[in-house]
């Protein structure tokens, strides 16, 4: 009787791992993270020629951008990001622009003409779709740890719309 | 093959079928012969059975021949295997149910059988022709041989599993007591009348889609549909909507271009709601209620002349019939039928879908039907097998199984849209 | 509750049996006080669930060796799938947000639907873990009932108890005058028919087919193999699908895979088919593909990757390209024609310097015409204009306008601005006195379609087959073949024929009536259905 205990313990072992690891897997697997959820980590090539990877800069706030030059609001926003980046990189706050499949030409130009002087990351498509974005701009808010804070669909501002405050946000990042 | 040629072999294609009609037919009227006659002869009532019975089989093999000649002509003009379309599938349905009853006959020699499998395929070929005949091109994905495989043997097993249906519901005309004025003897009596219902409801269906047809009826609407376009913006849409039947509901949004009035009614008297999607969903709406109002006016017809439930008149055809037998053969018919819709249904469909799609299971409605189907079965035979659920409980289940069946060949492609679906009326 | 588990045969029975091991005496006391037809499941075998005195693991080892538990799994199962057909399910509707999607299309039901988690039934933790249950039952059922079942049938005697022989379903009792000579014909006539026969005394088992017995539990290990297959494409690199698109000419990174694809050429076939309509028929649509593999610099902006081609494919539906346990499928292909590279000639003066080509994609950063240096330092591909500043409306050349930057030989910079579709330029700096560099089209490469693929790895399919086809292999051993049993007991001249089989009773009774027909005992086989017993 006690070799049947153990067969039936050992069957009914491998069913719970088998549910936990379907379970697991099932939860695992959620298309795009959400708030509270650790940013997925990338790897990507800057403008500058540089690699980057998001792990780098855990132990920063990050305020991670999708845009386009094609997409008109996010051109409107560029120089807000550009001018919160100047305001508070000293205090460790890293801006990292994903730009959305364009030609090095394209975004070079369009940097110039905007004076960004924060990261430009050039991806194809495959960071966009990890994070889940399909409207843009779209921006992650990502504390130092690597959660995300705070998601942003659309034109940011300055205190005009509450739910699109970059002040607010960068604030509630810093503050921790 | 040039287009003359085609038209011809096709021309031809369709008289044989029709051949094959007229002898599945006669086919079910010499088993009624057989079956009822023995007692109005005054011969031995066995040597009179077996000999009808052995004509009817022979009637229902020349019907078989000449269905599959219809299906062998067709393919040559058309360059693919005829199961594309619901009036295509259909027919090849009905051809498969009658290999089945032929199979399941030559195992257990009951003319009996016959007497309910031959109607089926009947019905079932009549319900075909409903549907435009018009032969349509494949899309590449269909392009394959799993394809033919996975639908002629899925269409097989569904078969043995309808004669399996057919068996079983004789076993119920046979044992439900018509008498029983008890709680579940009334349930029994009701759940026969019901399944009775839809058959006539069915038959309904078909002969007012035939009558109006070969009256010519017409109606046209041209509806407003918005669509999204690629790039998700939205775009309204017209388009055409042909009534053959007169229209009680009109496809939402729409205009009325032409309606021959019918019986005074010169135009529709309700709009389909909004939220029936899909293609022509007005339409199909229109021709089920009509369907159920002329099936439900019929029946209430007949129970008006006979005054008594359909099933305790037509029970009597049963009386001296062993009903283990009918257990016996609607189980062995489902056993025989579960393995090859196994295979046809999910397996080989499974392959084909890795093939085209390069999903191999993707839970299209279809497909998530066809498993249904298979754990229904499943369940029967655990029950039968394992828990002794014999005779009346496992009748029930063959019929309930049949309606799952059907719904799964037809149903979802005329309510839920999905990869298979086919247009209809 | 103990019970006393010997039989009077003296053969000691564990906890739980119903019929005696050796001469199948019922033991179990309802079954032995009864006198109904016996059930001959398991063979009255004690099942390993039926412990005397069950604790937890023995309860939930019961709960799962029920097959009513598993037959409520199943319809369970059926109708939460019957559920998640109603509707549209998340993975085939087209929008990035279902909750609003479904309350906007389908209203408040649309609503619950989602709210409900019914949108997406089959990938949800619930649907997933009644499969598990079904598996856990599958192994459960599977494993309680086919070691005592086995051991049962390896260890049948040939001597079964009267009551035992009684209480079968098909049943024959009669006179024979002289048993051994009878006891001869019958052996002769049972093994004609394929059984085995064991004698005892006067006694006589024959058996065939007992391998069907096993069908349930094959067709049970198919389906787990299929189960446990499934899980595997949770396992990294066992599972992978991507969609991506590739234009005409176009060199894409497959997603997902350090391989590279060009599409040479899109092609979509229309065929007027030998068809009465006249229809355009048997149409078909195929990429002609490159597959190269990824040396170095992959995916990498600012090097060309090093590639080396592996293959070529048309890839159409139902012929995808397969290489390295990749498969790439043909899925769709959209009509949108667009240029992909542009040659500007470039004249000075009505003379031409050189030509400029342009890649409209990602068009390199600097050229040399001669002696002429040429910067590209701005590109729109859909040239507009915000706020009187050029900007692009997207990423496709529908209108590509050009910034240029030229070092002439004799040092001198001059910038341009140029619009080929709409033949405009402007020299935005640059010596005044000279005349300005003329910019035309002197070529175009379109692409016309894009191509919609699928990469896809499923290292699991081998392993799902193969477990659909044991489950097959059992249900078809399990269905089609019985496993029957000829039981026969002469005592002086009394004759006792019994016989048992799984299914098919009607073919049982006669095959039975053929065997007794050859020794010389004329039957209906009608007659032999003993169902009646216990009956009243």
């Amino acid at each position: 009787m006690a070799r049947n205990k153990w067969v039936q313990l050992t069957i009914l072992a491998v069913i719970i791992a088998a549910g936990a690891f379907t379970i697991g897997a099932n939860l695992s697997k959620t298309p795009a993270p959400k708030v509270g959820e650790t940013a997925p980590n990338f790897s990507l090539y800057g403008l500058d020629g540089a690699a980057y990877e998001l792990n780098d800069f855990i132990g920063h706030p990050v305020v991670l951008n999708f845009w386009g030059s094609f997409c008109e609001p996010c051109v409107r926003e560029m120089p807000l990001l550009q001018k919160k980046y100047e305001k508070y990189r000293d205090q460790g706050l890293v801006v990292l622009g994903v730009n959305l499949d364009e030609s090095t030409v394209t975004i070079n130009n369009f940097i110039r003409g905007m004076n960004i002087t924060f990261p430009i990351l050039l991806d194809k498509n495959v960071v966009r779709k990890q994070y889940g974005v399909y409207n843009y701009p779209t921006t992650f808010f990502i504390d130092e740890k690597g959660v995300i804070r705070q998601e942003i669909v659309g034109e940011m501002n300055e205190g005009s719309l509450p739910s699109h405050d970059i002040e607010k946000a960068i604030k509630r990042l810093l503050s921790g | 093959m040039n287009v003359e040629q085609s038209a011809a072999l096709l021309d031809l294609s369709s008289t044989f079928l029709m051949v094959a009609f007229i002898l599945y037919n006669l086919s079910f009227i010499v088993f009624g012969i057989s079956v009822l006659g023995k007692r109005w002869s005054n011969r031995d009532a066995d040597s009179h059975m077996r000999r009808w019975g052995g004509i009817g089989l022979w009637i229902a093999i020349l019907g078989l021949i000449s269905h599959a000649s219809f299906t062998g002509l067709r393919w040559a003009a058309s360059g693919h295997i005829p199961v594309s379309n619901l009036y295509e599938f259909l027919t090849f349905f009905g051809m498969m149910v009658t290999l089945a009853f032929i199979v399941i006959y030559a195992i257990y020699r009951k003319p009996l059988i016959g007497l309910f499998a031959m109607p089926l395929s009947v019905v079932i070929v009549a319900y075909g022709a409903v549907f435009p005949s018009a032969v349509t091109p494949l899309i590449p994905q269909l392009q394959s041989i799993w394809l033919y495989i996975h639908v002629t043997l899925a269409a097989l097993g569904e078969a043995f599993l309808a004669v399996g249906f057919a068996a079983g519901f004789m076993y119920l005309l046979r044992t439900v007591n018509f008498k029983d004025r008890s709680a579940s003897g009334k349930r029994q009596i009701r759940g026969v009348e019901y399944t009775l219902i839809a058959l006539i409801t069915l038959i309904a269906f078909i002969v007012l889609v035939f009558s109006f047809n070969g009256a010519g009826y017409r109606a046209e609407f041209v509806q407003t549909l918005i669509e999204e376009d690629e790039l998700g913006q939205k775009v309204e849409v017209e388009q055409t909507v042909t009534y053959i039947i007169p229209p009680i509901v009109k496809p939402h949004n729409s205009v009325q271009v032409e309606m021959q009035p019918f019986l005074g009614m010169k135009e529709p008297l309700f709009e389909a709601p909004a939220w029936m999607k899909g293609v022509n969903a007005g339409r199909k709406l229109n021709t089920i209620i009509w369907s159920l109002a002329v099936g439900l006016i019929l029946y209430g017809l007949i129970r008006l002349i006979i005054r008594r439930p359909l099933g305790a008149v037509v029970s009597p055809i049963m009386n001296g019939i062993d009903e283990q037998d009918l257990d016996e053969i609607s189980y062995r018919a489902i056993a025989i039928g579960y393995p090859i819709f196994t295979l046809g249904a999910l397996i080989f469909a499974s392959i084909w879908a890795h093939q085209a799609w390069g999903r191999f299971w993707a839970w299209d409605p279809k497909e998530t039907w066809a498993l249904i189907t298979w754990l229904f079965y499943t369940a029967y035979l655990h029950l039968r097998l394992s828990r002794g659920w014999q005779g009346t409980k496992s009748a029930w289940m063959s019929v309930i199984g049949f309606l799952i069946i059907m719904f799964t060949l037809i149903g979802v492609n005329l309510v839920i849209a999905g990869l298979h679906s086919y247009a209809g009326v | 509750m103990l019970t006393n588990t010997k039989c009077e045969c003296g053969h000691q029975n564990p906890v739980g049996t119903v019929l005696c091991e050796a001469c199948g005496l019922p033991v179990q006391q309802e079954v032995a006080e009864s006198d109904g037809l016996l059930e001959m499941r398991y063979e009255g075998a004690a099942r390993r669930s039926q412990k005397s005195n069950p604790k937890l693991l023995d309860r939930i080892w019961n709960f799962f060796s029920s097959v009513k538990v598993a037959v409520y799994l199943i319809i369970i199962t059926l109708l939460l799938s019957i559920l998640g057909t109603l509707l549209p399910q998340v993975n085939v509707v087209p929008s990035y947000d279902p909750a609003s999607y479904y309350a906007e299309e389908y209203g408040k039901l649309g609503e619950l639907y989602y709210s409900l988690g019914l949108a997406d039934t089959f990938g949800s933790w619930w649907y997933k873990g009644l499969v598990l249950m079904i598996a856990a039952s599958l192994i459960i059922c599977s494993l309680d009932r086919i070691i005592p079942l086995y051991k049962a049938l390896k260890k049948q005697q040939p001597v079964k108890h009267e009551t035992f022989l009684k209480r079968q379903k098909v049943l024959y009792i009669g006179e024979v005058a002289d048993a051994e000579s009878w006891l001869k014909e019958a052996e002769e006539a049972i093994r004609e028919r394929r059984y085995q026969v064991t004698r005892e005394g006067t006694s006589l088992l024959g058996e065939k087919n007992r391998f069907s017995r096993w069908g349930p539990y094959i067709n049970h290990v198919g389906l787990i193999i299929l189960l446990a297959a499934l899980l595997t494409r949770g396992l990294p690199g066992w599972y992978m699908e991507q969609g991506f698109s590739v234009n005409e000419g176009q060199t894409v990174s497959i997603p997902g895979t350090n391989y590279y694809l060009k599409n040479l050429k899109f092609t979509e076939v229309k065929e007027v088919g030998p068809h009465v309509s006249g229809q355009e028929l048997q149409f078909a649509f195929e990429t002609d593909a490159i597959l190269y593999r990824c040396v170095a610099d992959c995916n990498n902006p600012f090097a060309e990757p090093q590639l080396e081609e592996v293959l070529q494919h048309k890839i159409r539906p139902n012929e995808p390209l397969k290489y390295d346990g990749y498969s790439i499928y043909q899925i769709d292909y959209a009509f949108s024609p667009q240029a992909t590279i542009m040659t500007l000639n470039v004249l000075r003066d009505g003379q031409p310097i050189g030509e400029l080509v342009l890649n409209l994609t990602d068009p390199a950063p600097a050229y040399q015409l001669g002696d002429v240096s040429v910067e590209l330092t701005g590109y729109y591909p859909e040239l507009t204009s915000v706020d009187g500043v050029p900007a692009t409306k997207s990423r496709l050349p529908n209108n590509p306008a050009f910034i240029l930057d030229m070092t002439l030989a004799d040092g001198t910079t001059e910038q341009y601005f140029v619009v080929p579709f709409q033949q405009y330029q402007t020299r935005i700096s640059g010596a005044e006195d000279s005349e300005p560099l003329t910019f035309e089209i002197g070529g175009m490469e379109a692409s016309f379609y894009s191509s919609y693929l699928m990469v896809k790895v499923e290292r699991a399919l081998p392993y799902v087959l193969a477990g659909a086809l044991i489950f097959l292999f059992g249900v078809v051993i399990g269905l089609y073949w019985q496993h029957r049993r000829i039981w026969v007991r002469i005592d002086g001249s009394r004759l006792i024929v019994a016989a048992h089989t799984n299914k098919n009773w009607y073919g049982l009774r006669d095959e039975l009536a053929k065997i007794l027909d050859k020794t010389g005992i004329e039957i209906d086989a009608k007659s032999l259905d003993n169902s009646g017993v216990g009956k009243s």
